[in-house]
Order: C-alpha cells, then structure tokens, then sequence
C-alpha cells in the first residue's frame, strides 16, 4: 500500500497541472456550449441551439469539411513518407540513425512561426520554387495558385508535422526484432507477406499514433492557413478563433470546438476500425 | 553438369566458405547429413556454426561451396522456398498473433484448407504438450511454452531438415534438461532430420546421433557423442567435450604396442598412435574420471602412477574431484564416484595436504601431435 501510495505521489505535479490548466477550462468551454448568447450578455442555460447552428449557414459546414481534407491529407502524406524513412533506419541504414534523427530534431529548433514563413517565401510569386520555374524557362509569369491556397497549407503542414510522424513510426519499427522478419521468411512468406504479416502489424501503433497527431495538429491549425492559405483556405480554427477574439460568441464558439473534437474522435477511431478490418492491428 | 549423390544423405555441404570483411567465419566446410539424423554443431562462439546455420537456411550466401538438398542445389533459393525450417534462439514468435496463428502461420501462406489447418495445429499443440493454448497470446507464455510453440510452428510444415539456432540457450537449467530429453524423443518420433547448433557439450551429447565440432570456422571432428568423447581427436576436442588432464610432452621411444613419453620430467606410457615417432612433441589428455587414487586392499595395478599431494579436494554431489600436485609444474586431476558407505574407498577418505598415489591406464591416453 505504502508503495501506491508514493507513486500517486509523484503523479501529483502533473495531475494537478492538468486538472487546474486543462480539464477546468475544458470543462467550462463544455458548460458555454450549451449556454446562449444575447444581446445583453451570455445566459445560462440548456440548449443545443449552438450545435445546430452549425448547419445553418453552408459556410460553416464547408469549413469544416476543408479542415478536415486538408487534415486527412496532411496526416496521410506525412504517414505515407514518414514510413519508408523510419523503415530504412531501422532495418537498412542503421549506422545513420543518429545522424538522421537529430536532423529530423533540428526542424523543431526554429519556430512553428519563422517555418511557416519561410514557406511563404518559398511559395511566393518572387519566391524560389517560381523563380526556379521561370530561370528554366517552364514559365513566363510566376504561378499564383502555389501560394494563398489549400495546396500551400498542405505543403506548409506536412513540413511542420513529418516529426510527428516519423519519430513514433521509428520508435514502434525498434520493437520489430530482425528475428521475426526471419521467421516469416522462413516459413514461407515473401518478402511482401512478410511485410504485410509481420513488419506492418508490429509498427501500426506508430503509424496510429503519427496519424493521430499530424490529424490533430493539421486539422486544428488556424496560423498556417492565415499566412499561406490565402481566401482559398479559410479553416475551422480560425473561425472558432473569431468566436472567442471577435464576436464575443463564446457559446458557439465552444460548441464549434467541441463538434471538432467530436468529428476527431470518430474519425480517428475509423482510421483504427479500417486498420482492425485489414488485420493490420490487433490488441496484444 | 550436377552430380546426383547417390548416398542417402538429405543434405551436403560442399566446400563452403564464408567471410565478413576480413574474419572467416565458415573455411572450407564438409559435410553430409543423413536422412533422419540428429547432428549437432557444437563449438564455442565465434566458431562459424550459426552462420553455417544461417547459410542453410537461406539467410546468407556462402561465397564459395554448394548445399545439396537431396542431391539438388538450393544456392540461390530464398529461405521461404527451402523445404527447411528454423527455431531461433529466441523463440519470434509473432506477438500480435495468437499461438493459434503462429503455428498456423505457414499454412495460412499455403493456402491450406480451414480444417486441414486446425487439425494440424492441434496435432502438433498434442506433440509439445501444449492442448488447448491455441487462444493465448506469446506474452502469456513461460520461456520453456514459448519454446515449445516454436517447435510446433516450425514442424507444421513438415520440413524436409529442421533448423535449431541454441533453442535450449535462453532457458534456466532445469527446463533446458527436461527439454532436451523431449526434443530428442520428437526427433526420433518425427523422423526428420535436425541440425542443431549449441555451445554447450553436454546438450550436444545428450541429444545427437553425431556431433560436429568445430572451431574458427572449421571442422576439427564429426563422430558419434561416444565416440568423440572417448576418443577425442586433438587437445581441443578433449578438453572442449568433457574435462581432461592434458600434458605437454615428448616421445623417447617408440615400442610395437605402446609409447614412451617424458612429460614434466616424469616417464609415461601410452598406447602406440602410429603417426608419432621418437623426438615428436606431443599432448597427452586423459579424463578426469579415468585418473584415480591407488588405494585399498586390491591395489589396482596400472601402467601409469605417480604420488602427489592433495592440493584441493571439491564434491560435486555424486563426484567428487581431486586436486593432486605432481611436480612443480603439474597438477592432475582424478574424478571418482561418491561410492557406497562400506566399500574401500569411501573407507580410504584423504585430507588436503596428504600424499596420494594417482594412476591410469595406457588405454586412457590419447596421444595427439602437437
């Protein structure tokens, strides 16, 4: 019991951090989203009249919807280029790993902020990409739609968040032992199969977890859109972000981010379902 | 043109060499396998046995040499085309499968009816004693079931030659004995072919028909566990397989029936070994237990005897050893049995410190060059 005891103990700093920062003001927002605003102030009250004026005006519905494209394919680019690089570390080019993995670490020096503006320039129509084109010849006047559209967050987001997905891919592929690939080829799987059965399996919770925090991140992101995403590009974030800095509407606000949180976890969960009916995922 | 062997051996290895960088792990290897046999590859690490492991099974290339199976090469065929299969030291079994699925495992890539499938598997959970643990899940097992699920997952494919990398090495002790006795009544109950690789003598001589010993990538002696251990062939195998006194000496004469050798200052007889002549430098090794105390009323007579003092005297349960210093230079080792309460020498105990007289037999000498 004693021992327990010392345990929760030094729980406690985090526990008490979380409580007090993050599950109260989740709590409240939770509270506002029920409660209505008027022209004289916020009322307490009961009411799902903020959840369904989600779906009053088209605007809303298609932001989310955008957020969430570019989030699903934010976070499937990032997975879908992470893996074969977390792949190669672990099973072909060992001796590089530190190397490669304190690179990957320095994107995450500089700031989110100076990141995103370093692609606007990139993107811009004096930027590189534009300059390059037109020095080869390929253009004549720069391509305006590489900057101020979906496809630039796109671009931006999988920059910022190829980390997050790398690095829980690797840290899952470190738990394959070479003995189980051996295995499987030895009793008659091919080098796909092997993949497939073995390899893949064992580094889900990686891939799931990669997946999970560049959907997250991406889909909730309301900097990116507002420094290269242009009218085109106009997210979610953003809008709950006005709820809260500019119309005061806390209620919608509120309900706004707690219908993301709900759209999140189901799709997060039909991520996981589609990996189960694949057999790509088991409990262990 | 491929020569058809045609010896019953399941499988040859021909002249196989292998390097990595600059170490030789595997030099100009010989060897055939007889169908149904147990061979195990014995020798301590570094000595090339795992990589000629690996090379039958597919996972490395031998740079030179050729691997016959059944008289046909397999060079070049990937491990899963090798009617072959391999229990790995640590066990890998698959640990997002169920040990249903992982022995399963290769019937499912074959495509193996449902029912055909789940019959194996209960068979061969029936041969390792192990009924009913299909729905359980590798983290659920003990080291020794773990083991066992392996084998099973390896014999359901009824390979033509099972592969067993140190199965035994990750156990504790006591399991490890009880496992060797059941892999070798498997063995003889399957009928296949096993080629094992250990480190540890005792488990090469309990389990195989034959032992190859190796060293540094080469074979230093292939025969049967009696045979290899009685008549070892050089000063590496008798002290590698069993315990043995070995003396550094020299051959001063060379009789039609047996040998005079001076080791230490100190005259000794042996059987002739016709490859030695007068003045050869030669080692002399004979077993712990075939050197023992001349005591008691019968006075055993041998050819060999020499007194010495008791320098240590340890017991081992059934055994006992003692430690007997001849000359300055030369210790002698007798290992005796723990007899029964009324007989001579349980009467005759010596103390560390008394003076003893040590014997053996010509017979037990095994003479080699040096």
């Amino acid at each position: 019991m004693k021992k327990s005891r010392k345990h929760i103990l030094l729980l406690t700093p985090l526990f008490s951090y979380f409580t007090f920062f993050f599950f109260a003001p989740m709590f409240v927002l939770f509270v506002y989203s029920f409660w209505l605003k008027t022209s004289t102030g916020l009322v307490p009250t009961f009411t799902l009249q903020n959840y369904l004026y989600i779906f009053s005006k088209k605007l809303y519905p298609i932001t989310i919807l955008r957020s969430l494209r570019i989030g699903i394919t934010t976070a499937l680019i990032c997975v879908v280029i992470s893996y074969p690089v977390a792949y190669s570390l672990t099973f072909k080019y060992k001796k590089l790993q530190d190397v490669v993995l304190y690179l990957i670490l320095v994107s995450l020096f500089s700031s989110y902020l100076v990141r995103v503006y370093a692609w606007r320039t990139i993107l811009g129509s004096s930027g590189l990409i534009n300059q390059i084109l037109k020095y080869l010849g390929l253009i004549e006047e720069p391509l305006r739609f590489i900057l101020f559209s979906p496809t630039a967050i796109i671009i931006t987001l999988v920059f910022i968040l190829t980390p997050f997905t790398i690095l829980p891919i690797f840290s899952s592929m470190q738990n394959i032992s070479i003995d189980l690939i051996e295995a499987a080829r030895d009793l008659g799987a091919n080098k796909f199969k092997t993949f497939y059965k073995v390899t893949l399996p064992l580094s889900m919770p990686g891939v799931i977890t990669g997946f999970i925090f560049s959907l997250t991140i991406s889909t909730g992101d309301y900097v990116t859109p507002q420094l290269v995403g242009g009218t085109e590009g106009l997210m979610v974030g953003r809008i709950m972000q006005d709820q809260f800095g500019l119309t005061y509407n806390w209620p919608f606000g509120s309900a706004l981010a707690y219908f993301m949180i709900f759209v999140l976890i189901l799709l997060i969960n039909l991520f996981i379902g589609i990996t189960t009916i694949l057999k790509l995922r088991r409990k262990f | 043109m491929v020569m058809i062997q045609k010896d019953e051996s399941a499988l040859t290895l021909n002249n196989i060499c292998k390097t990595f960088g600059e170490v030789t792990a595997v030099k100009d290897f010989n060897l055939a396998v007889e169908d149904g046999e147990f061979i195990s590859l014995l020798g301590p690490s570094g000595c090339g046995k795992t990589t000629l492991l690996r090379i039958i099974a597919g996972f490395e290339t031998p740079d030179s040499g050729e691997v016959l199976l059944d008289g046909k090469s397999i060079i070049g065929l990937p491990p899963f085309k090798r009617p072959m299969n391999m229990v790995f030291q640590r066990y890998a079994l698959f640990p997002h499968m169920t040990v249903y699925e992982n022995i399963a495992f290769s019937q499912f890539l074959k495509k193996r009816p449902r029912d055909e499938i789940e019959g194996k598997v209960k068979k061969m959970l029936e041969l390792v004693q192990l009924q009913g643990f299909e729905p359980r899940r590798p983290n659920q097992l003990s080291g020794g079931q773990c083991q066992r699920i392996a084998l099973a997952r390896a014999l359901v494919n009824e390979p033509r030659v099972l592969l067993l990398d140190e199965p035994l090495g990750a156990l504790d002790l006591k399991i490890r004995k009880q496992m060797q006795i059941e892999l070798k009544k498997i063995q003889e109950k399957l009928k296949i072919t096993f080629i094992y690789v250990t480190h540890d003598q005792e488990e090469a001589l309990v389990m195989s028909d034959r032992i190859v010993l190796m060293k540094l990538g080469e074979i230093i002696q292939v025969d049967t566990p009696k045979r290899i251990y009685s008549h070892p062939n050089s000063r590496f195998a008798a002290t590698f397989i069993g315990e043995s006194n070995v003396l550094d000496g020299e051959v001063k004469k060379v009789n039609t029936d047996h040998l005079l050798i001076n080791a230490d200052g100190l005259q000794f007889i042996t059987n002739r070994n016709k490859d030695v002549k007068v003045g050869d430098k030669v080692v002399m090794a004979i077993r712990l237990e075939k050197v023992s105390r001349v005591i008691g009323r019968a006075k055993k007579s041998y050819e060999n005897q020499m007194p010495g003092k008791i320098e240590d005297i340890v017991f081992f349960g059934s055994i006992v050893k003692y430690y007997v210093r001849i000359s300055e230079n030369l210790i002698l080792i007798a290992q005796e049995n723990i007899a029964e309460e009324e007989s001579e020498i349980a009467a005759e105990e010596n103390d560390i410190g008394e003076t003893v007289i040590l014997g053996f037999s010509r017979k037990d000498v095994n003479v080699y060059l040096e």
